[in-house]
């Protein structure tokens, strides 16, 4: 017999429900249409197409075992196999019905193995609601329909974890038809002895059980070996070492094909040595607490050899075991006898079979967490999932959201909870996924969570109050021996610990408390309000969500409609959290009717099966309720500190669901990165787009003869009118330099020079000025957004610098022209050996026919061209001309770049101050999440 | 008597109220474009609130029961009204609609109507029968719904009421009253309604007497710190019926005073002034001058002269006149003898060059655009430089709203009056008859002496005339024809001169026309907008401040 710890996620869910139900199936009576409907919800677990048989059979045996706990009371040895034996027969009677065809086949099939044998489980999750559920697995299985049996089986192994398992593997010899007759001796040590397990009933018994045992058992301690020994199950238990026996001896011939035929399972013929030892420790811890068991061991002894090869898997792989052990029960359907019973011992029971022999079994000395340590998860597995998280945490770290895009302040907020999530939780939890389970109490202000603590503590580790808000600083309470783990504190490692609360409202602070009254394995913890007017505690109790393995969240009949809460709830939903539900405050009048309400309200959510918990308003009385009130919540504690597997399937299940919700939260967070980086870039290109616009119409003013207006054409006028134009031409002749009459020439030239130079440059600062307003105007539009950068004071005007650059530049541009035209002139000897000039002058002549002379409305005659053309034509040549012109006004434009450039720097700065997106960033985020997948 | 004082008091306070309205108009109209759309809007909405609910009843005194689910509200309604009339229930949340009982009908009707409570769940109590009401006299009652529950979310009924209602009871209790979506939303935002705020700890009965007393003095710090400065705060219970009186008592004095609803808009008012206050900082310079000063004025035209380049067209002026006035005025022969010299443009071959150099001074006066520009925007900036950013913004606009036309404008203008540079005047005529008058009588004089010379002293032939032989004459001769050289010569300086002088004068006196012109087109295309978003920006702050009180 093995009973394993075991982890299916799937199995999980369905336990969890199976849970719920259970609970809330106290006060109701239970009702065969769940069992059944939960049954069916595994069938899809059958792969195997000859399954059909065993499963129709099975469905069938379901309901009978259904029924049949209402009839026994009590397992006491004889009862249960007579039942049993009604049970069986029942059974075997549909198996035989339904299984006829599966014999025919199963009888054509598996030749070694004992011919025809029908296959007939019978899983009954049954519930038992503090510490047991005992599941009633009756397999009677023909070597191939049970195989399909199997099949099935494994979910539902998984599905009733916490519980202990029966199975009983009714298995009827040869063909099926022998069945019925054969089931009555249940307790049949004989291996070959046929059959009809007790178990059904005992599964019934046990399940039974519950509810007067739950009576009966302190409701604090369901210590799961307590329960072995109290239950008066020695009966139930005494078969299965038989059973597994049985097996064995069956298994030999069927083992080989079985793993043929399993291919899913893990190879079922490496682990030998384990699995021997596996079995007949639980046959011996059987054999201890049971009278029946002096066949076994020679059984068990027997079987060893068959099993080695099959039922290496078990100790190896703690999933698989399960399939092992199914497989185990699949041949031993040959002998038909009992069933085998696997007891889920929660806890305690399960690793001590695996690991530490029959000893264990009893006690649970070695606090759980301890072992529940030991292998989360595979290593490989958990250090590529390491990897993966660590690199998603550094992109997430790397993140800088700077822009006011709209949404920014959700972004920011999700960033900071998504790491705080990795760091405080993920991580942690990934190297120790069973490890002590964290219980975040959530709620309302007032809702009486630190109440609910204390009363669960039994101890005042978190003050009460009537003023609001209460808490201010999360309070976490654990069982003693749980303590070290929380105060090294991988979990919520940015939090200091303290001893007690500090200063209201410190956001990093903890309050450790142990009490002996918390189970082990479970902490609560108890946190600040969500919807106070103090909005750093909405920050902690997010923060504590976040961290939080189960989340209890607690309401009130005043509050159960309130807005906050159901965010709340939704963000559990959106976070695939694990949840219960306190409905407290209840006045006992008006229970039914707003305990109804609000789960009609839940189901309309999608919630509806969410576990609940209703408090009745009491007195408070020294921060505590009176503690009968919360007797449900400290079993379902209880359970959860008991079972460990339970337990680790709700750490599992949160974990996942915070992984899944990676899913979205991070593409959510790259998408709004790349809202960032493209609006980012739509700033940018903003003002690119202003200053190309102000390039053009520089371009287009320095070109359409618009400057030479005002002061520049007067002065033009005044240069040429007044005889200089021509004085800049001499002909040269020895020994005779310029003219006398040019005395007068400088001044006119300087002026006109400088008024060109400011003409051009009131053109440019004039264009810069549009810019910077019209770039100011573009961000405005940019909702809401641009207005914080765009109120950066200045950005409305050039740069004071401006003004000076623009003379420099113009400057610059003047003396390069000139020098231009000088040695452009040299060129051109002909005229050179002429006529001297002065380049001065002449690059002024230049300039006005560069800047579009003619072409305003500047006098133009004949139609050879301008005059400064013609004239410059004439001087310099019409080559170098058109060389000198293109030369010049690339010049030109490109030193009006360069300026505003210098100008669009101010910009870029102001974008960058306000944070610089990565545009990879985005791409690490999706890489993040991918990589986080396939290492999941 | 007493309620002739308070009548009168009230009188005061709608005059007042009716003031400060009038301001917050003055804002509502001069604010678009200046302060944020959605304040603005809000302030509208706050206008006609105002404005209808001053136009009702002013006799009633609408008071709203608030507060969230589960507080207690339908019950406390019911225990003030004496009667079973919202339905209470343990169901959360249990009120959708609002209800409302009136205290004496008499003209509630409309005020109901326009607070759009359904008929159905409006009630009246008959004044007569409520003998030991008749202090609730004018009282309307509303239980709205709650706030905070998820119905509300979507159902923004209880936040319309919370809005219009004359006086306010918050139904807290003991274990909600610190809730955010209560203080956030509405208790702080509302601080300054303090004189039409009740704070009603219901549910007192579930609390010992000391945790009460505890409770109201957290509560009472709650509010402290958010701006409420003396929270009325009245423990009552529903379910007991204590601490009621005391709240309908609370409620009596508020229903006597009949001022209730002009506290409120006052409240808003105040409230509204402060946002407008906080987004429009009124700067050092309140009121800044509502005319652009000289100085500023002088300093506009100055730059635009410089655009146009006035000093430029007159310099250009003095120097082509003068240039040009030797062609007409100035004498031949030095001209013929400049001819003589070579010629550059002609070794380039680009003599017709010249005249294109003559076309050049054809060309008018006009405005330069980017310097005309970067004028009037120098005037805006210096302005506005102590504004808000939004009314520097609106005095650029304004100084450019012509902009465009300006240059064009200006030039137009100038034209008129700037002379063309190849213009000749009239004198310029004369004097070139004269010079070649003088150049004549040279000639002739060169005739005569050659003549002389010819029949006088070569004795060719026989003289035709004495005068052409009369050798004594020769030396006058030559006396004559160097003194008209000399005149020649001394009519081409003074004629210069005079032209110079003249241009001069000219120049000074177009200068001073142009600067004329120019001011003028500036002072109507840019200061008269100015001027205008300059009284806009002192209109509107001296609407915020007697809006402020």
């Amino acid at each position: 017999m093995k009973s394993t710890a075991k982890k299916t996620e799937c199995a999980d869910e369905h336990t969890e429900q199976s849970g719920d139900a259970v609970i809330e199936e106290k006060d109701l009576p239970e009702t065969p249409e769940e069992q059944t409907i939960t049954f069916q919800a595994i069938r899809p677990g059958d792969d195997d197409p000859r399954a059909a048989g065993s499963d129709a059979t099975a469905a069938p045996g379901q309901e009978l075992d259904a029924e049949i706990p209402t009839d026994v009371p009590t397992a006491t040895p004889q009862p249960p196999s007579a039942e049993t034996g009604d049970t069986a027969e029942r059974d075997a009677a549909r198996t035989g019905a339904a299984g006829t065809d599966g014999t025919d086949s199963s009888g054509g099939q598996s030749s070694d193995a004992a011919p025809g044998q029908a296959a007939f489980n019978v899983f009954a999750p049954v519930k038992a609601g503090a510490a047991q559920v005992a599941t009633g697995d009756t397999g009677t299985s023909d070597a191939v329909s049970g195989k399909a049996a199997f099949d099935a089986f494994a979910p539902v192994k998984a599905q009733a974890p916490e519980v202990a398992t029966d199975d009983t593997a009714a298995s009827s010899q040869a063909h099926h038809v022998a069945v019925p007759k054969d089931d009555s001796p249940a307790n049949d040590p004989s291996p070959e002895a046929r059959d009809t397990s007790s178990t059904p009933e005992n599964a019934s018994a046990v399940k039974k059980d519950d509810s007067p045992k739950t009576r009966d058992v302190p409701p604090a301690t369901p210590d799961v070996s307590t329960v072995l020994e109290d239950v008066p199950d020695p009966r139930g238990v005494s078969p299965a070492p038989e059973d597994v026996s049985a097996d064995h001896e069956d298994v030999s011939p069927v083992s080989g094909d079985v793993s043929a035929e399993k291919l899913d399972f893990a190879p079922v013929s490496e682990d030998v040595p384990a699995a021997d030892q596996d079995v007949s420790l639980s046959s011996e811890d059987v054999s201890t607490d049971t009278p029946d068991v002096s066949p076994v061991p020679e059984d068990v002894a027997a079987d060893d050899q068959d099993v080695l090869p099959v039922s290496e898997d078990v100790s190896f792989d703690p999933f698989k075991e399960t399939k092992s052990r199914t497989s185990a029960g699949q041949p031993q359907s040959g002998p038909g006898d009992t069933g085998s019973r696997v007891v889920w011992e929660p806890a305690e029971a399960a690793p001590a079979a695996d690991a530490d022999g029959s000893d264990e079994s009893e006690g649970g000395s070695i606090p759980p967490y301890q072992r529940v340590r030991e292998v989360p998860l595979p290593k490989p597995v958990s250090r590529a999932l390491t990897a993966a998280l660590s690199g998603l945490r550094d992109s997430v770290t790397g993140l800088r959201l700077g822009l006011d895009v709209p949404g920014v302040e959700e972004a920011r907020k999700a960033q900071t909870e998504i790491l705080a999530q990795i760091e405080d939780y993920v991580i942690p939890r990934v190297h120790m996924s069973t490890a002590p389970a964290l219980v975040v109490v959530a709620g309302s202000t007032g809702a009486g969570k630190s109440t609910l603590v204390n009363t669960l503590a039994a101890a005042k580790v978190s003050s009460t109050g009537v003023r609001r808000p209460t808490t201010g600083t999360p309070v976490l309470a654990c069982h003693p021996d749980d303590r070290d783990w929380f105060a090294k504190g991988d979990v919520l490692n940015g939090m200091i610990r303290v001893d007690r609360p500090g200063p209201d409202g410190t956001l990093d602070s903890l309050v450790l408390a142990s009490t002996e009254r918390l189970p082990q394995g479970v902490a609560l913890l108890d946190t600040p309000d969500i919807d106070s007017v103090v909005e750093t505690h909405h920050e902690i109790a997010h923060r504590m969500l976040d961290a939080a393995d189960l989340w209890v969240f607690v309401t009130t009949a005043a509050r159960y409609a309130d807005a906050p809460a159901w965010n709340l709830l939704r963000l559990a939903k959106e976070r695939g959290a694990r949840l219960a539900i306190v409905l407290s405050r209840v006045p006992v009048r008006s229970r039914e009717v707003i305990d109804k309400h609000f789960s009609r309200m839940l189901q309309e959510y999608g919630l509806g099966d969410v576990e609940r918990f209703v408090i009745n308003e009491s007195t408070v009385t020294g921060g505590r309720l009176p503690d009968e009130e919360v007797t449900e919540l400290r079993m379902w504690l209880t359970e959860l500190s008991v079972d460990e597997q339970r337990r680790g399937q709700a750490v599992q299940a949160t974990l996942d669901g915070v992984l899944n919700s990676f899913r979205s939260r991070i593409p959510a967070l790259a998408r709004h990165l790349e809202a960032q980086v493209a609006f980012r870039a739509e700033l940018r290109t903003d003002v690119d787009a202003a200053y190309m616009g102000a390039l053009a119409e520089i371009d287009e003013a320095t070109s359409d003869g618009s400057l030479l207006r005002g002061e520049v054409l007067a002065r033009w006028q005044d240069f040429a009118g007044s005889g200089d134009l021509m004085k800049t031409l001499h002909l040269r002749r020895p020994g005779r330099l310029a003219t006398k009459s040019t005395q007068q020439a400088p001044m006119r030239l300087r002026a006109f020079k400088s008024a060109l130079r400011s003409g051009l440059e009131s053109v440019i600062v004039s264009a810069g000025q549009r810019a910077a307003v019209e770039v100011v105007a573009r961000w405005r539009q940019r909702d809401g957004v641009g207005d914080r950068l765009a109120a950066v004071s200045g950005l409305g005007r050039p740069s004071d610098e401006f003004v000076r650059r623009v003379g420099r530049t113009i400057g610059a541009w003047q003396e390069h022209v000139v020098a231009l035209i000088r040695s452009g002139g040299v060129t051109k000897r002909s005229v050179a050996k002429l006529v001297s000039f002065d380049e001065e002058a002449l690059a002024l002549v230049f300039m006005i026919s560069l800047l579009g002379y003619g072409s305003s409305d500047v006098a133009t005659s004949s139609g050879t061209g301008t005059l400064p053309e013609r004239m410059l034509r004439g001087v310099l040549g019409a080559d170098s001309l058109r060389t000198i012109g293109t030369k010049a006004r690339s010049d030109l434009r490109a030193r009006i770049s360069l300026l505003f450039d210098e100008e669009t720097l101010r910009y870029v700065q102001v974008l960058d101050e306000a944070g610089i997106p990565d545009e990879a960033a985005a791409k690490r985020l999706y890489q993040a999440t991918y990589n986080l997948e396939v290492a999941r | 008597m007493s309620v002739s004082g308070a009548r009168a008091g009230t009188m005061d306070t709608r005059s007042d109220l009716g003031f400060r309205l009038a301001a917050l108009a003055r804002i509502v109209e001069l604010g678009p474009g200046r302060v944020d759309p959605a304040l603005i809007a809000e302030a509208g909405q706050l206008l006609l609130r105002a404005g209808d609910r001053l136009k009702l009843s002013g006799d009633h005194t609408v008071v709203a029961l608030a507060g969230g689910t589960g507080s207690g509200k339908s019950s406390l309604f019911n225990r003030i009204s004496g009667l079973e009339l919202s339905p209470t229930g343990v169901r959360r949340p249990t009120t959708a609609r609002t209800h409302a009982c009136v205290w004496g009908l008499d003209g509630a009707g409309p005020l109901l109507d326009w607070l759009q409570i359904q008929w159905r769940h409006r009630f009246a109590r008959a004044s007569a029968l409520d003998r030991g009401e008749s202090q609730l006299h004018g009282l309307i009652l509303l239980d709205l719904p709650d706030h905070d529950s998820i119905r509300a979310i979507t159902d923004h009924e209880a936040d319309r009421l919370i809005q219009v209602a004359d006086l306010i009871v918050w139904v807290l209790d003991p274990q909600k009253y610190a809730d955010a979506a209560t203080h956030g939303k509405y208790v702080a935002e509302l601080a300054g309604h303090e004189a039409i705020t009740v704070f009603a700890l219901n549910q007192a009965d579930r609390l010992a007497p000391e945790e009460l007393a505890e409770c109201v003095v957290d509560l009472s710090d709650l509010l402290k710190r958010e701006g409420v400065h003396h929270p009325r705060i009245v423990p009552t219970s529903a379910t007991s019926g204590r601490g009621v009186n005391s709240l309908k008592s609370v409620l009596a004095e508020s229903v006597a005073n009949r001022r209730a609803a002009v506290q409120r808009l006052d409240a808003d008012l105040d409230r509204i002034m402060v946002r407008l206050t906080k987004v429009m900082p009124a700067p050092d310079a309140m009121a800044v001058h509502p005319t652009v000063d000289l100085a500023r004025q002088e300093g506009l035209t100055d730059a635009l002269c410089d655009a146009v380049g006035v000093p430029a067209v007159g310099e250009a002026m003095e120097n082509v006149y003068g240039v040009r006035s030797i062609d007409w005025v100035g004498w031949p022969y030095a001209r013929w003898a400049a001819r003589l010299r070579p010629d550059p443009m002609n070794s380039l071959r680009l003599g017709n060059l010249r005249d294109d150099i003559r076309a050049v001074t054809a060309a008018s006066v006009s405005a330069q655009p980017a310097e005309v520009e970067n004028a009037v925007q120098a005037l805006a900036d210096g302005l506005s430089s102590d504004m808000p950013e939004a009314w520097q913004n609106g005095v650029r606009d304004s100084a450019r709203s012509q902009l465009s036309r300006l240059p064009q404008v200006l030039s137009d203008e100038l034209t008129e009056i700037a002379p063309r540079l190849d213009r000749v005047p009239g004198w310029w005529w004369l004097l070139k008859i004269w010079q070649y008058l003088l150049v004549v009588l040279f000639v002739a004089g060169v005739g005569w002496a050659g003549a002389i010379l010819l029949y006088g002293v070569f004795k060719v032939g026989r003289e035709p005339t004495d005068l052409l032989g009369d050798v004594s004459a020769l030396p006058w001769l030559g006396l004559m024809m160097v003194s008209v050289l000399g005149l020649g010569l001394l009519s081409a300086i003074a004629s210069r001169n005079f032209v110079v002088l003249g241009a001069g004068n000219e120049r000074v006196h177009l200068e001073r026309e142009m600067r004329r012109r120019i001011s003028a087109v500036s002072k109507d295309m840019v200061i008269k907008p100015v001027e205008q978003e300059l009284r806009r920006y002192n209109d509107f702050f001296a609407a915020l401040t007697s809006g402020r009180r």
